[in-house]
């Protein structure tokens, strides 16, 4: 944002007609907005009121039939929530995402870092053959790395170590590239005076290049949070004992074996969503700043 | 700064236990899991991708079982992505004890990867319970003249179902013995003003039932074992024969929401369709286990003890008159993946009458067993099915399930949307060579 | 700086860096994600590469094959390429959703964007066009499963076309539509992300060029398009970067809305490696879908490699 910022053309509105007259003339943009808003909220809404809808009503009419509303019950939320092993899966779901989203955390931004700031041979190049990882899909992994778990007689495969590794390695590629991005934007100087000051990488890392980068360290977390917790296939593979399996596994244990219980299944999707939107709406501050980062000098 | 130093190895140490928890599960086995002998701990996990009332039923069998030998039996339930997690479970060193294998195709693949133990490596003599079933069930889960996997429960798919009451209000019979009267009642439907058919072809199995029933009664069992073994021809005229009955019965006007309607409707949606609150259908082809389901909880729970009266059903028509007691069937085997002496105990169980007869009470199933009698079945549309099995000249073993993993299903979807299926049958054809020789 | 004092910052500047050489810095920093890269995407690369060539029985190494897996994927397999008029199969969706997709959500992305920064709800609007990406992908086909529905009394979207008297679509199971309908799935779960960044970058133009262009009397659009556009072709060149490898590694959307169907009209390529190696224990044929897509990606790194080459000498 320039100096010259608030000195515009127009002066803002100050009398209620004038406020009135803006308002008006930006009906188009209300318009479109409002209507953008109605796309991205309403299936979503429909899929809330579904959830509380039985599911003879479900089958027979659609959930803005609001004759049916009457009949709102909160079955399908107590069959979820009440069935045997949910809380323990959701707590599996915290135990899984946590670690999940801290450890690549601290892993990419020590070598977002060195790969600012720490010259050595071939920098650039690792760097993009790192970002060039992104290309690999989480599939390919499956087959190799779980005989490399069993092999390795650890018993990383029945607890969290294996799916913690896994969402880790796979976390890294995209948050080392955001991290890196944003960390050469940081004030060279400030960097170039602490190493003259004697600092060793250590002590730049913690005290300046960390807490100039929460921001975008943050919205990497949230990004990393949200894959991790919503995730279903890597638990499924990584997670090789029941009793361990997070709510996104937990959940389809609830269907019947066609699967097509979707009064229950909407109730399950807005449980599992309650954290992701705890987090998100939270830490929506730090999204922004930090999504700006890396992509705009 | 300080306090942060204790903190950090503590939970350094908390994290690397939660990481590698409870070794007791899963043997130490060497390559594919199938290996390691076992000492018997006195519990046995058992798998499947049953859910809701399927697993009830069988996990009255787990706690007969238990009650009988002490050994106590949990089952897990591996909704999605079933395949996936039992092949990575046994690479990881944790296959379950038993599992239910999806399709003959997977069973042999897994025998000959050498993750599953056979019948007589368990240490069980099949001559002492062969006799326990009609004779030739057992073959279906031989592979390569080993015997791995038992047949455990079935139903027929020879069925169409219907709702009584509504069709004396229509006016019509379901008297349809041969499949120009079936087609002479979907007319007669229409003409009525119904929409005869739901079709539930968003799951492309659905429509392989459909067409394997047609294809047996016109062709045979030989045929039958032919078209879906190594030496089968899909381009022969005769599955494009079939082919065009179905359609003969499934057209756009025939079918609730129109071929493509049906081709976004999944399996129990379409039984809704006929037997749900606002019913918008009338006949539903195939399964034997369409019952249990249209009056279960996700349908139409209103509908339990109406059977005759609101629901009912009545078997497969023959085809130009042939066919008759021919009946195609769908079931599972079960295979143990770890040798212990409680997994030996546990399939043995399985082939007794005794336990088919628990399973049977549940509702949900067949038991293959010849002792069961068929007044255990809850209701009477069961017991009929059951009786429909057993009174058969010979029964078929579901022959999508025996192909080496090519998806039939899938071809069956662009088959009803009226294309041209010469080049599609031929390229199925050649995918299904290129896999049975692979095998 | 004087020659003097730069020389001796310089100097010192080495001597913490380690002479320009390896460090142990460089070990602490690096070493972790270097391990981490190495055994979870190195090694499987690597692994899968060579198992196109065999037969892979159970994911091992079993028969060697050779060519075989190729052969037969790109001469054979009407599910992956069949070159046609029109052409189809696995290959040919991912083209269409790189071509649509991508640039769809990138232009409503920045498209919403814009407008969002002139009423006072400006963040809210972000928050509900972002709210999709907190949603896992099982959920959202539900969610969709009951806008598309054949049924126009219990699908949303033939409910509408109800309300104007046009007959009822069942879009995801006419293998016409199929496609279309998912990709508008993938846009709305997407537009999220594209918003958020680009809303961003463009806040980051200056006030004043955007009035000098109104004064100049170019109206809204041109000044979208010749003055927004351009700005931010950095952040948009980012957004769509990443959206076109999600294309290529788009897997959950596909998988739990239509598992590839009707017959085989909505697979994609990750899609069909899964379905291969997986389901069908075809774990050579899979590997071979999967060294594919990798090799797909090649020139998407390489565009990307080329801009930030481009960006550093900027620096």
């Amino acid at each position: 944002m320039t100096a010259l910022e608030n000195t515009t053309v127009k002066a803002p509105p100050r009398t209620l007609s004038e406020r009135i007259v803006r308002f008006i003339g930006r009906t188009p943009v209300h318009l479109v907005l409002s209507l953008i808003a109605l796309v991205w909220l309403v299936p979503s809404i429909g899929l809330f009121v579904t959830s509380f809808r039985p599911s003879a009503d479900m089958r027979a009419t659609g959930w803005w039939d609001i004759s049916t509303w009457t009949n709102f019950t909160l079955d399908n939320y107590q069959r979820v929530i009440s069935s045997e092993g949910m809380g323990e899966a959701f707590l599996n779901s915290l135990w899984i995402t946590i670690p999940s989203t801290l450890i690549p955390l601290v892993i990419a931004s020590m070598a977002a870092y060195a790969l600012a700031w720490i010259k050595f041979p071939f920098r650039d190049t690792i760097f993009l053959i790192i970002v060039a990882l992104l290309m690999v899909p989480v599939q390919v992994g499956f087959i190799p790395l779980v005989a490399a778990f069993r092999e390795s007689g650890t018993g990383l495969l029945t607890g969290f170590g294996a799916v913690w590794l896994a969402h880790t390695a796979y976390a890294l590629p995209f948050g080392i590239f955001l991290l890196r991005n944003f960390f050469i934007t940081l004030p060279k100087d400030l960097i170039e005076a602490a190493r003259i000051d004697g600092a060793s990488n250590v002590a730049i890392f913690r005290t300046i290049v960390v807490p100039l980068s929460v921001p975008a360290i943050a919205a990497l977390g949230i990004f990393q949070f949200l894959w991790t917790w919503n995730d279903l296939l890597m638990a499924l593979v990584y997670v090789q004992r029941n009793a361990a399996q997070p709510m996104t596994v937990k959940v389809t244990q609830l269907l019947g074996t066609y699967a097509t219980e979707w009064s229950l299944l909407s109730a399950a999707a807005f449980l599992i969503m309650i954290v992701p939107l705890v987090v998100f709406f939270s830490l929506q501050r730090y999204f922004v700043q930090g999504l700006l980062a890396g992509s705009v000098k | 700064m300080r306090k942060f130093r204790f903190v950090a190895p503590v939970i350094a140490g908390m994290l690397v236990l939660a990481a590698c928890s409870s070794n007791d599960e899963g043997s130490p086995g060497a390559s594919g899991g199938g290996g390691g002998g076992g000492e018997a701990d006195g519990s046995i996990t058992v798998t499947s991708l049953w859910g809701g009332t399927e697993q009830e039923a069988f996990e009255a069998v787990l706690a007969a079982f238990t009650e009988k030998t002490g050994i106590e039996a949990t089952y897990e339930a591996n909704r999605t992505d079933y395949p996936t997690v039992l092949r990575t479970r046994i690479q990881g060193g944790n296959p379950p004890d038993v599992a239910i294998i999806p399709g003959i195709g997977t069973l042999r693949s897994l025998a000959r990867d050498g993750s599953l133990i056979s019948i007589a490596d368990l240490g069980l003599d099949q001559s002492s319970f062969e006799d326990n079933y009609p004779p030739g069930i057992l073959d279906i889960g031989v592979v390569d003249d080993e015997l791995y996997a038992i047949m455990v429960k079935l139903n027929s798919k020879s069925a169409i179902w219907y709702d009584p009451a509504r069709f004396e209000e229509m006016g019509v019979s379901a008297d349809a013995a041969d499949f120009a009267d079936l087609v002479d009642l979907t007319d007669a439907i229409k003409a009525a003003g119904g929409t005869p058919w739901a079709l539930g072809a968003g799951d492309s199995w659905t429509l392989t039932d459909n067409f394997e029933a047609i294809y047996l009664k016109m062709n045979g069992v030989e045929a039958f074992d032919t078209l879906f073994g190594p030496d089968g021809d899909f381009t022969d005229p005769t599955v494009q024969a079939a082919i065009d009955k179905m359609l003969e019965i499934y057209t756009d006007d025939n079918v609730d929401g129109g071929i493509d309607g049906s081709l976004s409707t999944l399996f129990v949606d379409a039984i809704a369709k006929v037997f749900g609150t606002s019913p918008s259908a009338e006949l539903y082809c195939c399964g034997g286990f369409i019952g249990g389901i249209a009056t279960g909880a996700d349908v139409n729970p209103d509908l339990a003890g109406q059977e005759g009266t609101a629901i009912d059903w009545f078997p497969f028509p023959t085809v130009d008159g042939n066919g008759e007691g021919l009946v195609n069937y769908g079931g599972d085997v079960m295979a143990a993946l770890v040798n212990d002496s409680d997994v030996a105990a546990f399939m043995e169980y399985l082939t007794t009458p005794e336990a088919g007869t628990v399973w049977a009470e549940g509702g949900t199933i067949i038991s293959p067993l010849k002792d069961v009698d068929t007044s255990v079945y809850p209701t009477e549309l069961i017991q009929r099915e059951a009786e429909q099995i057993s009174s058969a000249e010979s029964v078929s073993f579901d022959g999508a399930d025996r192909l080496p993993g090519t998806d039939l299903g899938a071809v069956l979807q662009q088959a009803i949307q009226g294309n041209d299926m010469g080049p599609v049958l031929e390229e199925f054809q050649n995918q299904t060579q290129t896999a049975w020789e692979s095998e | 700086m004087t020659a003097t004092s730069r020389t001796a910052s310089v100097s010192v500047a080495k001597t913490n860096q380690g002479g320009g050489g390896f460090s142990w810095s460089v070990l602490i920093f690096l070493g972790p994600a270097a391990l981490f890269l190495l055994v979870f995407l190195v090694y499987p690369t690597i692994y899968t590469l060579l198992l196109s060539f065999n037969r892979g029985r159970g994911g091992e190494f079993t028969n060697w094959v050779g060519l075989d897996n190729w052969i037969r994927l790109f001469t054979n397999d009407p599910n992956f390429l069949r070159l046609g008029i029109p052409p189809s199969g696995a290959l040919w969706n991912n083209v269409l959703w790189i071509l649509f997709y991508v640039s769809l959500t990138v232009l409503f992305g920045l498209m919403i964007a814009v407008m969002a920064t002139r009423v006072r709800y400006e963040s809210s609007i972000k928050a509900i066009v972002f709210l999709p990406q907190a949603i896992a992908a099982t959920s959202l086909a539900v969610i969709w499963r009951f806008v598309y529905s054949p049924d126009p009394d219990t699908g949303l979207l033939n409910a509408l076309l109800g309300v104007f008297n046009a007959g009822p679509v069942a879009l995801l199971g006419n293998p016409d539509t199929v496609n279309w309908a998912l990709i508008g799935v993938g846009i709305w779960g997407s537009v999220g992300f594209a918003t958020v960044i680009l809303s961003a970058a463009f806040k980051g133009i200056s006030s004043e060029v955007l009035e000098a262009a109104r004064v100049d009397g170019a109206s809204e659009t041109q000044i979208f398009w010749r003055v927004i556009v351009p700005m931010v072709s950095l952040p948009i060149s980012v957004v769509a970067v990443t959206l076109v490898v999600n294309v290529i590694k788009l897997f959950d959307l596909i998988y739990v809305m239509t598992a590839g169907g009707p017959g085989a009209a909505s697979r994609v390529i990750a899609f069909s490696m899964y379905q291969e190696a997986f389901p069908q224990g075809q774990f050579g044929y899979g590997a071979t879908i999967a060294v594919v897509m990798v090799l797909l990606l090649i020139p998407v790194m390489v565009y990307n490699i080329r801009r930030f080459r481009a960006e550093a000498v900027q620096q």
